[in-house]
């Protein structure tokens, strides 16, 4: 883990609001795992602290990034062309970890995807993608994962089942009754609120990726915090002892 | 190499460059990066004579030059910090200056009190910016009087050096600051953040009200060293929206004998570090041969 150095090669609009970053680093990362983030700025900008970003993808020295403009930061991010230099403070924070007995089932929302597709292509077909989304435009987010047959929810049904995503997994649990399955989720709080009730009477395990503003990414200024059932100290920051969380130890 | 060691209550330290308390978490966080040895000493996050859980979220926001942060002195309590995470700093034998906090008179003299003197342990730092619940939520730090009584209390308790740090938000820091030395502080730790409101243009509403710092902060900060430094009989280490070597050398110049970095860090993590070396390289460019020989040139004339 390190400060890198890198350049924009590309910063493609992928659907509404969403972009795909790619940036070629000036040295390795090191070691990546499912799960991590980097903390990233355009140095001599308007932005003033560095945004935390799920790394969507890292090999032979470009680093990935999938992206929703959701304010000033990413605002600003969306108009850099190719060629703009940016700092990655990374890979930061708890990974997904995945045991060889449990059957792998992902669930993602909107742009959660992002923090999950590491995930699901190291599980090389062998998980159940669960996608949700507001219409079909934002389904073209899931395009490195098509090949993994997810199945798809949208809000206005334009794709695949309506509804939402949680509602759409539902449909499935029955054929998980007896099996030993974990989930890996990520996505918007409300989605992993449902998901929590959903499956809190069979008590599956699950993995959950949280987000929260942040200003260091290092746990050094404990901003980031997410109130957890450990009665000793209940807030444990997303950067440091998350962002993936065991979700039968977060409060929602 | 220009001379940067500083001498602080008789100790030696190798550096005059502190990280500001909390900003640097318990210390062992910055291990992937850099030692905590690079420090001339490191400051704890506040301590509290009981764990403290925080804020609820959000606790950090961005402002243009600056951030405002309502963490809520989240900490694991003076006795934890003690078992835990000392260890570390004498394993690596490096000073330490201890923060701590209370919302009563009797949680500051039982925190402090608790806190045994070590080697190690260069000073206390107490955090004057606290609400007094006993007195309606009003600073300890806001009037003359208030800090002179909490500060002579504090003093009868512990024989370890004090700073007492400061909050920006009075009439006058020079009557604060001389009122804190006259009850006996040993040293003044300037400035705390400055009291501030951040706004949500999309949700229209106030999403948290904290401490601002960053460079937005840097010339009350300077002020504040310079008029106190001018006056107080006790060392002032300045703090306040340093980000580079440069602004480092001005707090020096206008009267700080030592400097923390607190906001830079989260701009850039190597930022404590990169001002210590450049701190030696402005002596060595223009001719100073040690530290001392700038500490307060802008007194002059």
């Amino acid at each position: 883990m390190d400060d890198i150095e890198g350049k924009i090669i590309s910063n493609k609009k992928i659907a509404q609001g969403h972009y795909l970053l790619r940036i070629r680093l000036s040295r390795s990362m090191g070691m990546v795992r499912p799960g991590q983030f980097v903390m990233m700025k355009i140095p001599g900008g308007e932005v003033f602290l560095r945004r935390p970003f799920s790394i969507y993808d890292y090999q032979q020295g470009i680093l990935t990034v999938m992206y929703k403009v959701v304010g000033k930061g990413t605002e600003q991010l969306s108009k850099a062309p190719k060629g703009t230099p940016v700092l990655t403070l990374g890979p930061l924070g708890r990974w997904f970890t995945v045991s060889d007995s449990a059957i792998p089932i992902v669930v993602a929302g909107g742009i959660g995807f992002a923090g999950v597709s590491a995930l699901a292509k190291i599980l090389q077909g062998k998980a159940s993608i669960f996608f949700g989304c507001s219409a079909l435009d934002e389904v073209s987010l899931l395009k490195g994962a098509m090949h993994f047959h997810p199945f798809i929810a949208t809000l206005d049904g334009s794709c695949g089942f309506k509804g939402n995503v949680i509602q759409l997994l539902k449909k499935h649990l029955k054929g998980w009754k007896g099996k030993n399955v974990e989930i890996f989720a990520c996505g918007p709080e409300n989605m992993v609120k449902s998901l929590k009730k959903l499956i809190e009477p069979y008590k599956i395990p699950c993995q959950v990726l949280l987000e929260e503003r942040m200003a260091c990414g290092l746990g050094l200024c404990f901003g980031c915090v997410k109130k957890t059932t450990d009665a000793q100290e209940p807030y444990k920051r997303v950067c440091k002892e998350g962002p993936v969380f065991d979700l039968w130890e977060i409060s929602l | 190499m220009g001379n940067i060691s500083v001498k602080l209550f008789g100790k030696n330290l190798h550096n005059p460059v502190f990280n500001a308390s909390g900003t640097l978490g318990y210390g062992v966080e910055i291990e992937p990066l850099w030692g905590v040895e690079t420090l001339g000493a490191y400051v704890t996050k506040g301590l509290s004579i009981k764990p403290h859980h925080g804020n609820l979220t959000p606790r950090v926001w961005e402002e243009r030059y600056g951030m405002i942060n309502s963490i809520g002195l989240q900490n694991v309590g003076v006795e934890r910090f003690f078992d835990t995470y000392f260890p570390f700093f004498k394993k690596k034998k490096t000073p330490v200056i201890v923060n701590f906090f209370g919302f009563t008179e009797d949680e500051y003299i039982a925190c402090a009190g608790k806190i045994k003197p070590d080697r190690l342990i260069i000073a206390l730092e107490m955090n004057l910016s606290c609400p007094n619940i006993k007195a309606g939520g009003i600073s300890f730090g806001k009037e003359p009087r208030m800090v002179f009584d909490i500060v002579k209390k504090v003093k009868a308790v512990t024989k370890i050096p004090l700073f007492a740090k400061l909050t920006p938000e009075v009439r006058n820091i020079v009557d604060i600051a001389t009122a804190a030395c006259e009850a006996g502080a040993d040293g003044l730790t300037l400035i705390n953040t400055m009291p501030a409101a951040g706004f949500d243009a999309k949700k229209r509403n106030i999403p948290l009200k904290g401490g601002l710092s960053g460079p937005v902060l840097k010339p009350i900060a300077l002020r504040a060293v310079h008029e106190c430094s001018k006056v107080v009989p006790v060392p002032v280490v300045g703090v306040g929206g340093i980000m580079d070597a440069m602004d480092a050398v001005s707090f020096f110049m206008a009267g700080a004998r030592a400097i923390q970095i607190g906001t830079a860090t989260f701009i850039d993590p190597y930022a404590i570090p990169k001002i210590i070396k450049g701190v030696s390289n402005y002596l060595d460019a223009n001719g100073y041969k040690k530290i001392d020989d700038i500490i307060g040139i802008a007194h002059e004339k």
